[in-house]
């Protein structure tokens, strides 16, 4: 049996390089397929590493800890009290954690009102550690005027220019902050502008403000408190592994059902759902392009094995069983199509990583600023080389030349062998 | 003695074409003894590659039972087919049909190949029958690059090579001129005398019926004589 195996695969090695020729121009088109699959799966795992690196920079990070209730609630009565936060620290403290953190951030987060003579705005208030929160965050790099916040800071406040402009705000003016504190009483906080910021998402600029979270801590009457604390990993790859190994380390203390580890699929679902939708129509669109090399293939091997009826015959005649005969189909079909693909794949591969793998400059592309689920894109996409996109790239491939040739080798086992010997001359 | 390296019993082939049934074998019962030499004559369109393709199991038969070696094709499976095939039987075809992208010995050696014998084992053997045929020193030439005689000779080998218990040959001069002819013919007679290979060998050119021992006519499907004669080929 293998003695047949190893005389089909070196029949069907000979046959191709016989038909170098024909078998050349759907090599061609494999291997521009391949290195168009592989560049665009790459480019795309790099633009999505963006939106999600843009995205948990405004937000909570790659991996946010907060209490269950916090999670629907968004009140400050749903805090994660300062013992908590301690748990939760030290946890990250230990070290050994799979990923990179690059960065943890402490924040306590609430809903109020800003208000100056000019009139009273709804805002998103945030209680920061400036020290660490640089690190995190985007917006310290999208300073206006001023200055984003420093550690020793009292009463700063660093502002959107949305918001500076509704309240007719200067760099230096005093406003008024006012929200539910911990007690459920209305409190009041005066703060001063330090520095504003420009995001590009109106929304953003027109509502969001950092402050010193002991500051937030003192007016809300939750010192030390915090309502969340957020996780920077190396890149969105590693989430899963650390999530799950953080929330294990977290379960062996009492009290820890009462704190959850959200991943950024969760706390920003449109971003999920525009990472997957857009990795569905790259699906779609390889799905099509591959479908049409496809169909080469099949036209590729069927010719074959109309011009060879009687070779499969005479195979049959020397002792192969109609299956083997059309294995050799089958062979043929997967050897063109998995080398060519190959050759595409690591094609694709050098050509990105030569060309591109500092980053590909798509300003020409993009007219204006591009704004996308709250996240302002920047043009330059840095290509993401996984070994799980090779794998997958690959297996599609093989798929591929398994279907395109399965037709055909259907064909070759249908042959009547008496048939073939037929019309001789 | 063991079995007959050939035996029929009754064999019907009816072929339905269009509204008509054409008969092309009507019941032949045939034995044929290991290292027989049997010439299986008879015009175009009697039969003749019908009955070894039912011989052969690559046509199924109507009617009527096929022994080979004493197994009995008629009630093989397309697996079983194909391993006595490999096991039993060896072919040759009027036009070669040498496998074209491998070379002349890799061709005559491919039943051994499949078999999984021995490289060292299968080219002593092979290169022996090439040099038994007078083909030696063409052992790394295409078949494109033969002549259609040397063709057939490689075809012969590749037939005989694995010892089968018997080789159906159909009409294997048609496509060569007489000189080629007649060299085929001794060769396979050669192989005949000398290894016991055994032979039917359709064809309807007369000259080559006069050079048999046992000829079988076939005329309409069906065996009009069966005759044992002086072979001529010793003078
Ligand atoms: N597949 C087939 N379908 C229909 N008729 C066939 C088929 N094969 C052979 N025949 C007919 O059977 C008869 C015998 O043919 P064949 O065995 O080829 O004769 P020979 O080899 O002696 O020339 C012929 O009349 C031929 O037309
Ligand atoms: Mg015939």
């Amino acid at each position: 049996m293998s003695s047949k195996t190893a005389v089909i695969a070196k029949l069907a090695l000979r046959n191709l390089r016989r038909q170098a020729r024909r078998s050349l121009l759907t090599a061609a088109s494999m291997i521009a397929g391949g290195a168009l699959l592989i560049f665009s799966l790459i480019l795309g795992d790099g633009t999505h590493e963006q939106w999600i690196d843009s995205a948990v920079r405004m937000a909570d990070g790659h991996l946010a800890v907060q209490s269950v209730r916090f999670g629907d609630s968004r009140a400050l009565k749903d805090r994660m009290p300062s013992e908590y936060r301690a748990l939760v620290e030290r946890a990250l403290r230990q070290g050994g954690l799979p990923g990179d953190i690059y960065a943890t951030v402490p924040r306590l987060s609430v809903t109020g009102m800003a208000s100056s003579a000019a009139g009273a705005r709804p805002v998103r208030i945030l209680g920061v550690d400036p020290a660490v929160e640089a690190a995190f965050s985007v917006l310290d790099e999208k300073v206006r005027q001023g200055r984003y916040l420093q550690s020793g800071d009292r009463l700063a406040a660093f502002v959107g220019i949305g918001l500076l402009e509704a309240l007719d705000l200067r760099l230096g003016s005093k406003f008024v902050l006012t929200a539910q504190d911990a007690g459920g009483e209305i409190a009041g906080q005066l703060v001063r502008v330090v520095g504003t910021f420009r995001t590009g998402i109106p929304e953003v600029d027109r509502s969001l403000l950092h402050i010193p979270l002991s500051t937030a801590g003192d007016w809300l009457g939750c010192s030390g408190d915090v309502t969340s604390i957020g996780l920077l990993l190396g890149n969105s790859q590693q989430v899963p592994q650390a999530r799950s190994s953080l929330q294990q380390r977290l379960s062996r203390h009492p009290g820890s059902d009462e704190l959850q580890v959200l991943s950024w699929r969760e706390s920003l679902p449109e971003l999920d759902a525009a990472v997957k939708i857009d990795d569905f129509s790259n699906y779609l669109f390889q799905g099509i392009l591959f479908g049409i090399i496809a169909l080469g293939i099949v036209n590729t091997v069927l010719m074959s094995v109309m011009y060879r009826r009687r070779e499969f015959g005479v195979l049959q005649a020397l002792g192969l069983t109609p299956g083997q005969s059309a294995s050799l189909v089958l062979a043929e079909g997967l050897f063109l199509t998995v080398l060519s693909g190959t050759i595409g794949i690591a094609l694709g591969l050098s050509v990105t990583w030569f060309l591109w793998g500092e980053g590909l400059d798509l300003s020409s592309m993009m007219d204006n600023e591009w704004t996308f689920s709250g996240v302002v894109m920047e043009p330059v996409v840095v290509p993401s080389f996984r070994v799980a996109r090779m794998v997958q790239g690959l297996s599609f491939i093989f798929l591929i030349g398994m279907l395109a040739s399965l037709y055909p080798a259907l064909r070759a086992l249908r042959i009547d062998v008496a048939e073939t010997m037929k019309f001789e001359r | 003695m063991g079995n007959p390296a050939l035996r029929t019993e009754a064999v019907w082939k009816v072929f339905h074409q269009e509204a008509e049934e054409v008969r092309a074998v009507r019941g032949v019962t045939l034995t044929i003894q290991p290292g027989e030499f049997v010439v299986l004559a008879g015009p175009s369109g009697s039969g003749k590659t019908t009955l070894l393709n039912l011989i052969g199991g690559l046509t199924r038969p109507t009617d009527g039972r096929v022994w080979v070696d004493g197994l009995e094709l008629t009630r093989m499976g397309s697996r079983e087919l194909a391993r006595m095939r490999l096991e039993k039987l060896g072919f040759i075809f009027q036009s070669y049909n040498l496998l074209p992208v491998l070379s002349a010995l890799e061709n005559a050696e491919f039943p051994l190949l499949l078999r999984g014998m021995e490289r060292e084992q299968r080219e002593r053997r092979v290169r022996e029958l090439f040099q038994r045929t007078g083909l030696a020193g063409l052992e790394h030439r295409r078949p494109g690059k033969l002549s259609g005689g040397q063709q057939q000779r490689v075809a012969v080998i590749r037939a005989v090579v694995g010892e089968p218990a018997l080789v159906l040959a159909d009409e294997p001069t048609a496509n060569l001129d007489s000189a080629a002819s007649d060299i085929l013919l001794t060769v396979m007679e050669e192989l005949n005398r000398d290894l016991g290979t055994t032979f039917i060998f359709a064809t309807h050119d007369s000259r080559l019926m006069e050079r048999s021992r046992r000829l079988i006519h076939l005329v309409d499907g069906q065996i009009v004589s069966d005759q044992w004669q002086e072979s001529r080929r010793e003078q």
